[in-house]
């Protein structure tokens, strides 16, 4: 029996609302660069790197699961695997920016990282040292590498699960575990240099040794609030995992979404920390310009509402057993999230370059339609290889256990 | 009636589906001081008894609280007060240089309370008990599974409870000396 027996098939809406919305995005961003400005192709980053977040931390929750041995997770992980099905589509939202970055001559290629324009930064010294790595043709060869294998470790980890519900065969468990150990690493050098090329190298002068680790546990705190929405969906009103998906599996996924909150404050501080007390202008630029007009605000929001709000709420037991405080708290977090996003992001389209001013908040309705397109694209995605695939791996070797689960 | 005599009565079950709904019968009776002693977890035994969560947490928060607290206090007396200096251009005081203290010592007195707290709770250290002066104790780290009630236990009869434990599928049903 496969899960989509007798419902509804939303996926085909999905592919046509995120194929239209998508459409009006990369609209937008020609609009945008057809008069030289850049902010609609800035909304479509933000939300980029906001699905991208959510695949990524997927990827690394399957490969933990394998490389711990755990039982409890089978029966959640294969929402995961549905997850990870994303990465070609997202590899193909990102196309635009390479075209405009490459394709386009003179001032306009450096129209989303300043550095593509070489004659601009030339005399740069930071860009002089840094050029060895921000260099266009080994800048292009990274987004292959980081796609290739991300795709490459997720069809692999999806293929070591689906094959294992036809022929039950424990080998591919194994198989799995070697994919993960190969990949975990691999995930965690490609996360950090994704984050770094794609978004901190927006300014490229800025100096920071944390950012590969924020992005890491955003990332996880974003894909773990997923992965309680889409089981909870599918408890609600008898759906297809009622009784399958317990009170102990909800509560786990609380229990690490709780530590994993305390892990992005953690990261977030110790870089604020480190650049406050070392005091040096190359870096602390950077915050100066996050503190102007409404992104003080976004920056409290952050620091009360995404960590100590969602901290003070997580800490409850009765808070993590429950569908409702659950959905809530996801939900939270996914918003906080996207307003890091933001935060990380938007500021360094600065509206005065040589004064450092930083591009105000605001939010678009080209951010919109990205964050509508692009999410369309991966719920289509997701929905497609969950109609095509067992409801819970059934032939897990540690199913049972999953299905036994007692957590208190 | 409750008896002050012995400390109470046990009895050994055969495994760990009648051990279950004999806890459960023990909860469903009534009793309050009872227990259930068995050498390894059994899941689900713990809501077969009606127990509630343990109150440690409760503690943990209070002791994370309290260094939250210190650590705050000893950054600003001690740099801001007692002895203003200035060290590295900062203010004397800020909740982010010291930042690093008030979560450690968080931390560290959280840590510490929630040992205190379970300590307190089980009323430990506990150097004697009158179950291990039981025939067949040291089996109970094995494989017999025993329930015992108190005699403390306002529903305690000694004739009654014994003919009780046998009911729900108790056999070696044994008197506990205080």
């Amino acid at each position: 029996m496969v899960a989509s027996q007798g419902r509804k098939d939303w996926s085909g809406i999905a592919l046509a609302a995120g194929i239209l919305f998508l459409a009006l995005s990369f609209l937008g961003i020609w609009l945008g660069f057809a008069r030289g400005d850049a902010r609609p192709a800035y909304g479509v980053l933000i939300m980029f790197s906001f699905y991208l977040s959510i695949g990524l931390g997927m990827l690394l929750l399957i490969m933990l699961h394998h490389l711990f041995g755990a039982g409890w997770s089978v029966i959640p992980r294969r929402q995961l695997e549905h997850g990870i099905t994303i990465f070609p589509w997202l590899g193909l939202v990102f196309v635009p920016f390479l075209l405009i970055s490459y394709l386009t001559a003179g001032e306009d290629q450096g129209f989303i990282w300043k550095w593509f324009n070489e004659t601009a930064v030339a005399d740069d010294v930071l860009y002089q040292k840094k050029k060895w790595w921000l260099g266009e043709t080994f800048f292009l060869i990274r987004y292959f590498i980081y796609f290739g294998g991300w795709i490459l470790i997720a069809s692999k980890l999806r293929r070591c699960s689906l094959q294992q519900d036809v022929d039950g065969d424990p080998k591919w468990s194994r198989a799995g575990a070697k994919w993960s150990a190969f990949g975990i690493i691999f995930t965690a050098l490609t996360l950090s240099g994704a984050s770094i090329d794609w978004i901190k190298a927006l300014e490229f002068h800025w100096f920071s040794t944390m950012y590969g680790v924020w992005f890491f546990s955003a990332a996880m705190r974003a894909a773990l609030a997923v992965t309680v929405l889409s089981c909870l969906c599918q408890v609600y009103k008898n759906g297809p995992l009622s009784g399958l998906f317990k009170t102990g599996h909800l509560y786990d996924l609380g229990c690490i979404q709780l530590a994993f909150t305390v892990f992005w404050a953690y990261i977030s501080f110790s870089q604020y920390f480190l650049i406050y007390n070392a005091n040096i202008p190359e870096e602390t630029f950077w915050y100066v310009m996050r503190e102007q007009g409404a992104w003080w605000g976004v920056s409290m929001g952050l620091i009360f509402g995404h960590f100590l709000f969602s901290f003070l709420f997580l800490l409850f037991y009765s808070n993590k057993v429950k569908a409702g405080p659950m959905i809530f708290i996801s939900v939270w977090v996914l918003f906080w999230h996207l307003a890091d996003l933001y935060f990380n992001i938007l500021p360094s389209k600065r509206l005065d370059y040589d004064l450092y001013i930083a591009y105000p908040f605001s939010i678009t309705l080209w951010d919109v339609t990205a964050f509508l397109g692009i999410g369309a694209i991966c719920a289509w995605s997701y929905l497609r290889s969950w109609k095509g695939s067992q409801l819970i791996p059934i032939r897990d070797p540690r199913i049972t256990e999953s299905l036994q689960h007692h957590g208190r | 009636m409750a008896r002050t005599d012995i400390f109470g009565l046990a009895a050994d079950f055969a495994d760990p589906g009648v051990l279950m709904a004999a806890a459960q019968q023990c909860r469903e009776k009534g009793f309050e001081k009872w227990d259930v002693i068995t050498p390894y977890p059994v899941h689900g035994l713990d809501e077969a008894m009606g127990l509630k969560r343990s109150r440690v947490p409760f503690f943990t928060f209070v002791g994370g609280a309290i260094g939250f607290a210190t650590g705050t206090f000893i950054a600003w007396y001690m740099n801001a007060f007692d002895y203003p200096i200035i060290v590295g251009g900062k203010p004397f005081f800020d909740p982010i240089f010291p930042f690093p203290v008030m979560y450690e010592l968080t931390i560290l007195l959280a840590a510490l309370s929630t040992i205190l707290g379970m300590f307190l709770l089980n009323g430990l250290p506990m150097h004697y008990h009158p179950v291990m002066k039981a025939k067949g104790f040291a089996s109970t780290t094995d494989d017999t599974l025993r329930i015992t009630i108190e005699a403390s236990d306002p529903l305690f009869e000694r004739e009654g409870t014994r003919a009780f434990l046998k009911e729900i599928g108790g056999a070696n049903v044994q008197e506990l000396e205080d």
